[in-house]
């Protein structure tokens, strides 16, 4: 394999050798190879010399090889034998020093641990993302829940309160830190950037590469992209490594790219999949409907390659930053049918996936080729929606491979393909279960229910592989069937949700209640591995609840008369493109609140700092609070949020500066989080999606159970991080909030 | 990429940044001083597309 900057990432794994020794030999942006020192050569011949080298190595020895991809981002590329010849000098090396590596980890280790007592061996914490409380209390009253009423007997069991708001991203960054969102910076899935007030993801920031080196057509980039995790703060599991406490962290969300620490980390919720976006299944189709679909998901023609059981079509992969206008990399795609046994044959990178209609397949390999000697590589999951009249082939999202990333998605970075090796593909993707193809018909209920399922068993599966090798330290891993099973099978627990009408699928109308079954089972998987000295949580990180209206908070504002739009414009454009900023007090963007226009931080603010801040949020509050939907005649809104009171710590500022508490049955509408100002306040969600928690966070708690007892009384998210700190003989640092649940002397012998 | 470079500071600063930092919740004075520049920095960059965002939030389930 002919190596390139990426696959330093890959050959530091499997060599260890640290990426920092790497870039010292073969710094690309310095553009500093071994015998051609730098300071005696001007730059452009430098990159002259460079590109020369590259470009004779790619073409001459054209093996695949591992790339980075990003949206925008480009691929850092470059190859050598220099990059072999240091690897191995490097691996050499490695190994000589490691007797006395080791040596020295063990005399640390003995420093910290005659410094730290703990008082557990292990910390074992199950997540299950979304677990609602009330569902759980009744199951659990009911009997049907026999491992968790066994573990709250022995132990306890509480709600456990959530953050402001009420979110994934949010709550697990609290649990993560230790901190409120002032702290950790999360305050949404979105946060909104104020030089344009368009939407961007809040956990994760990827740069694109602005030094190329170009060679007609082709572009070399002379930068690696950048990568960054959003959330700040100090993961306690970051502490715990200091004090040389080991820990393994499974898709805990909000840790893409992973943290660096003593342990093993798998990213989650926010990870890309290949094209770059947050999850877009693919449709290939014989049917004349052409265009996008109206969110998420991509549509392909399929044409009839010369007979009417034969089609042929192209699957469109991440953007080819090579070359110019980053063409997207393409493969090609066969469908033969054989109508008469009910079969597919799915031909792609010269493999052959056998379907039966209705049924997806494993994971499939999709190996994208960028340039000689270059492949980028990604999993997806197929399946033959019909094959009548018409010939429909469902393609999920492409997941990153998990054997050699494309992006840096587990620490260190061969644990990703440790665990591949050891339990075969597995999903990667952030929100790995496709709610979009679910929400827009393309799938069913059986088809989600599968995809949702089979990974809850991969993810079990790394549990249990890494529980079964852990004798001391720290555990942590979320599930996250819970929440989207709530999410897309509400609609089947209660009578009269909008979303309800024409579904005829009793077969899952215990959807909801059948996850919670399951994570009883794991539960129970884990109790009997536990021994002397080991500590379990099993917890959520908020509840669930209907969602069966929407609001749209910037047609409320218009309507009120603190937004405005432009001339001649209805309000029908996304991402706000409507608004005249020059006549706006205050808008929505994201899923949880209100941003004011303010003077000196929007870009065409006008709403002065100080007294006129806020008098307008106390006066939008005093609109806001008891919000009534007419229509229903319910409360909509329980309580807007002042988050200058509700947040401390240095990055407040970033949060929307009112934060809404919506009523059971009500969040913010489909039309209002795409950016749309025009349309009733209020409407009907008719979406699968018919389950939510972005409400009035004291309606929507976790649950949390233990097998020691819960001395507190009102036990938060933000209260583990010092739970867990202590256990292990630690005192918490100044910055981390809350207090342990429980009294250490529990645990004293 | 992911790594780090050391960048000399005056100590005295170092000091009052040590100081700080615990008093404003920041969990270190490295992740202090981050703080400050990236503010810095968000005044100098360019923003993003809007194609290139739409793209990066296309398929966030809360949004469809």
């Amino acid at each position: 394999m002919v190596p390139v900057p990426w696959v330093y990432y890959n050959a530091a794994a499997g060599s260890l050798i640290p990426e920092r020794k790497f870039s010292v030999f073969f710094n690309i942006s310095g553009v500093q190879l071994p015998g051609l020192p730098t300071h005696t050569r001007p730059p452009c011949v430098r990159l002259a010399v460079a590109a020369v080298v590259v470009a004779v190595v790619t073409l001459v020895f054209p093996t695949p090889a591992d790339a980075y991809i990003g949206p925008g981002a480009g691929f850092a590329v470059l190859g050598s034998f220099a990059v072999i010849f240091v690897t191995m000098i490097l691996a050499g090396v490695s190994l000589l020093i490691w007797p006395f590596r080791m040596t020295w980890r063990a005399i640390r280790r003995r420093i910290s641990h005659s410094r730290t007592k703990p008082l557990i061996k292990r910390l074992i914490v199950v997540g299950f993302d979304g677990q609602e409380p009330r569902i759980t209390e009744r199951m659990m009253a009911e009997g049907r829940l026999p491992n968790f009423t066994a573990l709250a007997e022995k132990g306890g069991y509480s709600r456990l309160r959530s953050t402001f708001p009420s979110i994934t991203p949010v709550a697990w960054s609290s649990f993560t830190t230790g901190t409120n969102p002032g702290k950790h910076n999360i305050f949404d899935f979105l946060d909104r950037d104020p030089r344009t007030y368009l939407p961007r993801l809040s956990s994760t920031e990827i740069g694109s590469v602005n030094r190329e080196l170009k060679l007609g057509k082709l572009r070399i980039p002379l930068a690696k992209p950048s990568i960054r995790l959003l959330r700040k703060s100090k993961p306690f599991w970051t502490i715990l490594g200091e004090h040389n406490i080991w820990s393994t962290i499974i898709r805990v969300p909000i840790t893409f790219p992973p943290d660096k620490f003593y342990g093993a980390q798998l990213s989650a919720m926010c990870t890309p999949d290949l094209l770059g976006t947050q999850g877009t299944f693919l449709l290939f189709t014989t049917r004349p409907e052409g265009g996008a679909f109206q969110e998420g998901g991509l549509r392909f023609e399929l044409s009839a390659n010369g007979s009417k059981d034969s089609f042929e079509g192209t699957i469109e992969g991440p953007e080819n930053s090579f070359f110019e206008g980053n063409p997207p990399m393409t493969l090609p795609l066969k469908i033969d049918l054989d109508r008469a046994a009910n079969r597919a044959l799915v031909s792609v990178n010269g493999e052959s996936v056998d379907l039966e209609p209705g049924e997806l397949s494993d994971w499939v390999k999709l190996s994208f080729k960028a340039i000689p000697g270059m492949k980028v590589r990604g999993i997806s999951r197929m399946m033959i929606i019909e094959m009548g009249e018409h010939v429909s082939l469902y393609i999920s999202p492409i997941n990153i491979e998990p054997d050699k990333p494309v992006m840096p998605i587990s620490h260190p970075s061969y644990y990703s393909s440790y665990l591949e090796k050891k339990l075969g593909p597995y999903a990667t993707l952030g929100l790995a279960e496709d709610t979009w193809a679910l929400n827009e018909k393309v799938t069913d209920d059986r088809t989600f229910m599968t995809q949702t399922n089979d990974i809850d068993d991969e993810r079990e599966e790394m549990l249990f592989t890494a529980l079964d090798r852990l004798r001391k330290g720290l555990l942590v891993t979320v599930f996250d069937a819970t929440d989207r099973v709530n999410h897309m099978f509400w609609r089947y627990i209660e009578d009269g949700h909008p979303a309800a009408a024409g579904i005829d699928e009793p077969e899952y109308a215990n959807a909801i209640e059948e996850q919670y079954l399951r994570n009883d089972e794991i539960v129970g998987k884990v109790m009997k591995r536990l021994g002397d000295g080991d500590v379990l949580w099993v917890m959520s990180d908020h509840g669930c609840t209907s969602f069966r209206r929407g609001v749209n908070l910037n047609a409320w504002l218009l309507e009120h008369g603190y937004l405005a739009l432009k001339d001649g414009a209805d309000g029908t454009e996304e991402w706000l493109q409507s608004v005249d900023w020059s006549k706006t007090k205050a808008y929505a963007v994201g899923l949880v609140g209100i941003f004011l226009n303010i003077k000196g931080r929007e870009v065409e603010g006008i709403v002065e700092e100080g007294e006129e801040v806020e008098a307008l949020k106390t006066e939008l509050k005093a609109q806001l609070d008891g919000l009534r939907d007419d229509e229903k005649s319910e409360v909509a809104i329980n309580e807007a949020f002042d988050t200058d009171l509700l947040y401390r710590g240095p990055y407040k500022g970033n949060a929307p500066d009112l934060l809404m508490g919506y009523n059971h049955g009500y969040r913010i509408s489909w039309d209002c989080a795409g950016g749309v100002v025009a349309g009733a306040v209020f409407d009907d969600n008719t979406k699968a999606w018919s389950g939510d928690h972005i409400v009035d966070p004291r309606l929507v708690p976790g649950v949390f159970l233990a097998n020691h007892p819960i001395d507190a009384q009102d036990p938060g998210i933000v209260d583990l991080d010092p739970t867990a700190l202590t256990l292990f003989g630690l005192r918490a640092p100044a910055h981390m909030e809350g207090s342990p649940i429980v009294e250490t002397d529990r645990f004293k012998k | 990429m992911f790594g780090y470079t050391k960048v000399k500071l005056e100590t005295s600063m170092v000091d009052k940044i040590k100081r700080y930092a615990e008093i404003a919740g920041y969990s270190s004075p490295e992740e202090f001083i981050t703080h400050a520049l990236e503010k810095e920095l968000a005044l100098l960059e360019d923003a993003d597309s809007e194609e290139e965002i739409k793209k990066r939030l296309q398929g966030l389930g809360y949004m469809s």
